[in-house]
């Protein structure tokens, strides 16, 4: 057990944590401004596998990651905003418009490597591991001075570049979302479009914008699995990030630092769960552990809420409301 | 608008949604088809269409398109288990819950009845009745944990139910590899199923169709008969249309969102159980089936309507079979099958979708009603001079 | 009589809308072939009942909704208004019935939606402020600009509206309905404000059914009636029998017949009712009366002072923080619906679309809701149809709600017949207490009467009714006794409302006046 400990208490692993909650952030982000926007877009799962596609494919066969990631934010901001048509435009009720595209990114991320791959190279792959080297991945950056200093630098320096822009992108999303005017419209859209409407703001314009958002963060989400947490795209490979993120948007209560920290808090099951397999245990028991966590961390964020919710109905609420008053 | 001009607008619309999803498969199969040249491709491509259309029920041999019966029951055994997947589907999201558990469900459902008919022994006409029963039931008990939390504590029973599917995924994947497979084989599957817990075909022609289908169109009425003929269903209804209503009117909004994903649930385990009995020797799934997914796209075909998943499941197996004898024979890859579902599912939900066509056929009637109207006043008018 | 000649009499129109028909998607003809017009500098009383009209003709002027067919031409300029950022653009402002305010923003910040004052790419919050504190005092409309909007009083929520309109440069102002929600007093503030704005050229749009402030206030009105225009008069040259007829089509005599209450045993008691809200507010402060067999208790009282969270408390959807609750000496604080409906409470719901009706299933599955576990309706596992069938076709007869069928989708029903198939569930499945929120809100003469009708029936045969009512007129009308609730307290209470005038009413309404305890106790029949 203690030496289990020590084995957790090393930069490594704080490193870890860090670089697998990166993708699940760039998700959460993008639920949480749709969730302000005033809908859930579950298709965060599909947009990343689709931008995770055409990441590694463009980035092979432009020879160059910067092509690759531009690649794969486009396709996901144009995934985004065709969701956003049939939702808004064509009024198909936003759930079954994500599971459509998670149902697209599932096979039909395959269907589209399989085809692409046999016009250009030949054969048809089921994955791009194949094409994919190191050269044409997002490069990892070491950040000087940082990367001296014990433990912390470790734990720190040496993320990829998307790593870091995650985490900026949280710090990002919050100025946006509180002090610019598209963020104050972005959430007036959410809570009263039409007030919002009724002052000229174009509801559908900003709810546009905000999937084309939760797009553009799915982009980079994608480009961080097939070309940096991964070499190369294969079937299935986001496997339930996007839905991981609905869960740290809830649990985070829709605000960016909560869902930075629950995305953190997943990073940790996800990363625990690879020591566990690392010191011996069935990987088929330790690959559920983020997805149990997820069940459990909302079961908690529930039943915090919930206690908050009975402390303000009781005589102290009775109480305090006298003191106000006062 | 008047009843027949809802039917015919309805019928339209489904089936300009299909023609669009058609043309998108027949665009991204020109796209994969061989060929060097433009005709050469577009030759491939109609060769593709070809067997995709007709494939699955006809084969197309030297002397030319001959329909196949043996064809014919291939495609309806394919359907047993969407039909309960789809069941499924359109009893959870009548009740307006978005559990997207189906597809652990049936996985779970399918393994428990496996293991029944693997370990414990009984008489031949009960066994696979007990182990098909023993799935539902196990499947029902999973749908608990996110109904539950829905009801309770408010946790989205759609991130509960995907996040339940993979963990269910990895535990049985974990329980075959450790304990349950059968180690003189080369893959990881289990030992046979016990020749008293095999479910009969119906057909003895080398197709997997089983008495399971007809337990599954009895199944289809049964659900039908619940969904629009008891007070159980009733409130499924009401509760999916405005909950607070059902809330405010007495009804038990809590039980029945709970029952609504426990029926679910049970009826998903029932179809992976009999998929089990009625196709398999041995259980050897080692990912999720995907029944679950297209078990979402039959309810919406189908408008939640218990009655209507037969012909939607008929059409989405149909689908299936002609795009896995593409991969054969065209050269297309199977997948495509996925996109074809996620288009017709945009399109067939689109409330909007060919709104305008609507909005004159509205118009149209609202202005007889009115010419009605006028005419009988005027009638009326007549009648009192008179 | 229509004043033709004034019309015509070359004076430069800022508004006209010519010939216009709307047709929603639903089938329903909203407006046909209506002319409206609109001088500059003017009072114009938009009229009609609910349902006639007036609130589409104003949605396509604001760009909300876009005519089938006609024309709209503002200051000569013929437009194709397709959204309200071009309505505003030229000039025109709307005050919604429903306030248009986002609760969680601040006054300020309400105040320049979709024109933020930037400081770079920020927004310029003491920008914000200073705008909305300069235009307060310009318009002498006062208003608090940090305050968030959730937290501040009905009144000034209408003049953070009616700012938010002028900030953008309004020069036409429509208000719908703006004095439902207002106390007498706020109304008389806000008609200074109007005709203030008047004297400045604003022209105005009053939409309303009340004859006297329309008497009061207004230059000119259109009256309008089912879609369709009645015609435009001097304001001065009608009389309100007039109006009356030309809008309703036949005069509507609306004292409903009743007779002396014989109230008997203490059906409803609640005693000392208290509720703080999530804000820490409290909504309810010792609340206590008691409602008996055979009389209706009125509780008047401007929206917002309790009346919802009160009726909250009474039908289960909330508990209180401290007092009781008992129907015929059972506690029913923590009760489920189904079991309050068991001890034969019912309610009219104030909003009928939320919890009233499930507008896309039929009126037999409507008129079923709260008894569709009874015996009568089921066979077996399987419900009775025929008896279904039998019971909706004789509630749909005896509540004459105009129908094509039973089968038909109670959301394609006018205002009217929807609350007519609500009430027809609500008041017959034998209920010993009915609680009527606002039972006629919102529809047309002949429903109101009818449930005004229905509901002295029932009190007289003896069944308890609290009616929870913001209509002045059918609280005092059809209550035996009344109270008024203010700020979560009840302000006071009349035992006999005959004698009552609105103007006393109004005082205690906005907490002018408030009676001793001793006297408001004596709701309370111990």
């Amino acid at each position: 057990m203690l030496n289990f400990l020590k084995m957790l208490l090393t930069p490594e692993f704080f490193f870890s944590i860090i670089r697998i909650s990166a993708p699940i952030l760039f998700a959460t982000l993008a639920a949480i401004v749709v969730e302000k926007a005033g809908f859930c877009n579950i298709g965060l799962e599909g947009l990343m596998m689709f931008s995770a596609l055409s990441g590694s494919l463009i980035s092979y066969y432009a020879g160059s990651w910067v092509w690759g990631l531009l690649a794969a934010v486009v396709v996901g901001v144009l995934m985004s905003l065709m969701m956003g048509f049939f939702a808004f435009q064509l009024k198909t009720d936003i759930t079954l418009v994500g599971i459509a595209v998670n149902m697209m990114g599932s096979g039909g991320t395959l269907f589209l490597c399989k085809v692409i791959t046999n016009l250009t190279e030949g054969n048809a792959m089921a994955s791009t591991t194949g094409l994919i080297t190191k050269s044409l991945c997002i490069p990892d950056i070491t950040i000087p001075l940082v990367n001296k200093i014990p433990f912390l630098g470790g734990v720190l320096s040496g993320h990829n570049l998307l790593t870091y822009f995650a985490f900026i992108c949280c710090l990002l999303t919050s100025i946006l979302l509180y002090k610019t005017s598209l963020g104050l419209n972005i959430r007036a859209v959410g809570e009263n479009p039409n007030a919002a409407s009724s002052v000229g703001v174009s509801v559908l314009k900003i709810k546009y914008i905000a999937i084309g958002f939760s797009g553009l963060m799915c982009g980079f989400g994608g480009a961080f699995m097939s070309m940096a947490y991964a070499q190369g795209w294969s079937l299935d490979m986001v496997s339930g990030r996007g839905f991981i993120a609905l869960a740290a948007q809830a649990m985070g209560n829709g605000e960016c630092l909560g869902g930075m920290l629950s995305s953190l808090v997943f990073g940790f099951a996800q990363a625990l769960g690879i020591k566990f397999s690392a010191i011996g245990l069935d990987s088929n028991l330790a690959s559920p552990i983020p997805y149990a966590v997820t069940i459990i961390g909302l079961v908690i964020f529930a039943l915090v809420r919930r206690s908050r919710e009975k402390k303000r109905h009781s005589s102290a609420g009775l109480e305090k409301a006298a003191a106000a008053a006062k | 608008m008047t009843k027949k001009r809802e039917i015919i607008f309805s019928l339209v619309r489904g089936l300009v949604a299909i023609c669009i999803a058609l043309l998108v498969a027949m665009l991204l199969i020109f796209i994969s088809a061989e060929g060097a040249t433009f005709a050469a491709k577009l030759k491939a491509t109609g060769e593709a269409l070809r067997q995709l259309l007709l494939g699955p029920l006809f084969r197309m041999g030297k002397n030319g398109t001959v329909f196949e019966f043996k064809r014919l029951t291939d495609i309806l055994a394919s359907m047993i288990p969407i039909i309960f997947t789809g069941l499924a589907v359109c009893i959870m999201f009548s009740a307006n819950q978005f559990n997207l558990g189906a597809e652990g469900g049936i996985m779970l459902g399918a393994f428990t009845t496996a293991m029944i008919a693997i370990y414990v022994p009984m008489a031949a006409f009960i066994h696979p009745l007990v182990a098909v029963i023993g799935g539902g039931v196990a499947v029902a008990v999973m749908m608990l944990l996110p109904a539950l939390l829905k009801t309770k504590l408010n946790v989205s029973e759609m991130v509960c139910s995907l996040m339940l599917n993979y963990i269910i995924m990895y535990l049985i994947k974990f329980l075959m590899n450790t304990y349950l497979a059968d180690k003189s084989k080369g893959q990881i599957q289990s030992y046979e199923f016990l020749e008293t817990s095999k479910i009969a075909p119906l057909i003895d022609n080398g197709s997997k169709l089983s008495w399971g289908f007809i337990v599954a169109i009895a199944v289809v009425v049964l659900c039908g008969l619940f969904v629009y003929r008891t007070r159980w269903g009733y409130a499924i209804r009401m509760i999916g249309i405005n909950q607070d209503f059902s809330r405010y009117s007495g009804m038990k909004v809590a039980s029945v969102i709970v029952l609504s994903q426990v029926l679910g649930g049970f009826l998903a385990g029932i179809g992976g159980g009999i998929e089990m009995l009625g196709r398999y020797k041995t259980f050897s799934w080692s990912s999720l089936p995907g029944y679950g997914w297209t078990g979402i796209t039959i309810a919406i075909l189908a408008g939640n309507n218990p009655c209507f998943v037969p012909l939607a499941a008929f059409f989405m197996a149909y689908l299936t079979k002609g795009c896995e004898l593409m991969a054969t024979y065209a050269n297309v890859p199977s997948q495509l099958i996925d996109i074809i579902q996620g288009v017709i599912f945009l399109f067939f939900a689109a409330e909007q979708f060919l709104s305008g066509y609507r909005q004159k056929l509205v118009v149209k009637s609202a202005q007889e009603e009115l010419a009605r109207k006028q005419a009988e006043q005027a009638q009326e008018g007549g009648a009192l001079h008179a | 009589m229509p004043d033709e000649k004034t019309v015509q009499s070359g004076e430069q129109y800022v508004v006209q809308m010519k010939a216009i028909t709307k047709v929603y998607p639903n089938g329903v003809a909203a407006n046909q072939g209506v002319d409206f017009n609109l001088r500059k500098g003017e009072i114009h009383a938009l009229m009609g009942e609910n349902g006639a009209g007036k609130s589409t003709l104003m949605k396509m002027l604001f760009g909300l909704e876009q005519p089938t067919s006609g024309e709209i031409i503002v200051n000569g300029e013929k437009l194709n208004l397709t959204s309200p950022s071009v309505a505003i653009s030229k000039g025109i402002g709307m005050v919604h019935q429903h306030f248009m305010l986002v609760p969680s923003l601040s006054v300020a910040e309400n105040m320049v939606l979709g024109m933020v004052p930037r400081k770079g790419l920020f927004i310029d919050q003491a920008k914000a402020i200073e705008i909305t504190r300069e235009y307060a005092e310009k318009y002498n409309l006062h208003v608090e600009p940090e305050a968030k909007v959730m937290d501040i009083p009905v009144g000034m929520k209408q003049k953070v509206e009616i700012l938010k309109a002028l900030v953008r440069g309004a020069k036409i102002l429509i208000l719908d309905e703006p004095t439902a929600v207002l106390t007498t007093q706020e109304t008389t503030e806000l008609f200074k404000e109007l005709l203030h704005l008047k004297e400045q050229g604003y022209t105005i749009v009053f939409i309303s059914h009340k004859l006297n402030e329309i008497m009061q206030i207004t230059d000119r009105l259109t009256i309008m009636r089912n879609g369709r225009s009645m015609g435009v008069y001097n304001t001065r040259d009608v009389t309100k029998e007039e109006i009356s007829r030309l809008m309703v089509g036949r005069d509507v005599v609306l004292t409903v017949q009743k007779e002396q209450a014989q109230p008997t045993d203490t059906v409803l008691r609640v005693r000392d009712v208290e509720y703080v809200n999530e804000w820490n507010k409290k909504m309810l402060d010792k609340v206590s009366f008691d409602v008996r067999k055979g009389e209706i208790l009125g509780i008047a009282g401007v929206e917002g002072n309790g009346q919802k969270e009160l009726v909250d408390m009474l039908f289960g959807f909330n508990t209180p923080n401290a007092g009781s609750i008992t129907v015929n000496g059972e506690s029913v604080i923590g009760l489920s619906q189904q079991k309050l409906r068991q001890l034969g409470v019912s309610l009219v719901p104030e909003d009928r679309m939320i919890y009233g009706i499930a507008s896309s299933a039929s009126i037999e599955e409507n008129v079923i809701s709260d008894r569709c576990s009874d015996k009568r309706f089921n066979k077996g596992p399987l419900f009775n149809m025929k008896a279904i069938h039998a019971e909706s076709d004789r509630l749909i007869e005896d509540y004459t709600v105009l129908c094509k069928s039973r089968k038909q989708q109670v959301g394609m029903l006018s205002g009217g017949n929807i609350q007519k198939v609500v009430v027809a569930r609500e008041f017959s499945n034998d209920p010993v207490l009915i609680l009527a929120d606002q039972p006629t809100r919102g529809i047309d003469v002949g429903a109101t009467e009818f449930i005004r009708k229905k509901l002295v029936e029932l009190s007289r045969s003896g069944i308890a009714v609290l009616l929870i009512s913001a209509d002045l007129n059918e609280v005092m009308e059809l209550s035996d006794s009344l109270i008024v609730m203010h700020n979560g307290h009840i302000a006071a209470y009349f035992e006999d409302t005959s004698a009552l005038s609105d103007d006393v009413m109004g005082e205690y309404m906005l907490g002018l006046k408030q009676q001793p305890e001793e006297e408001v106790r004596r709701v309370c029949h111990d």
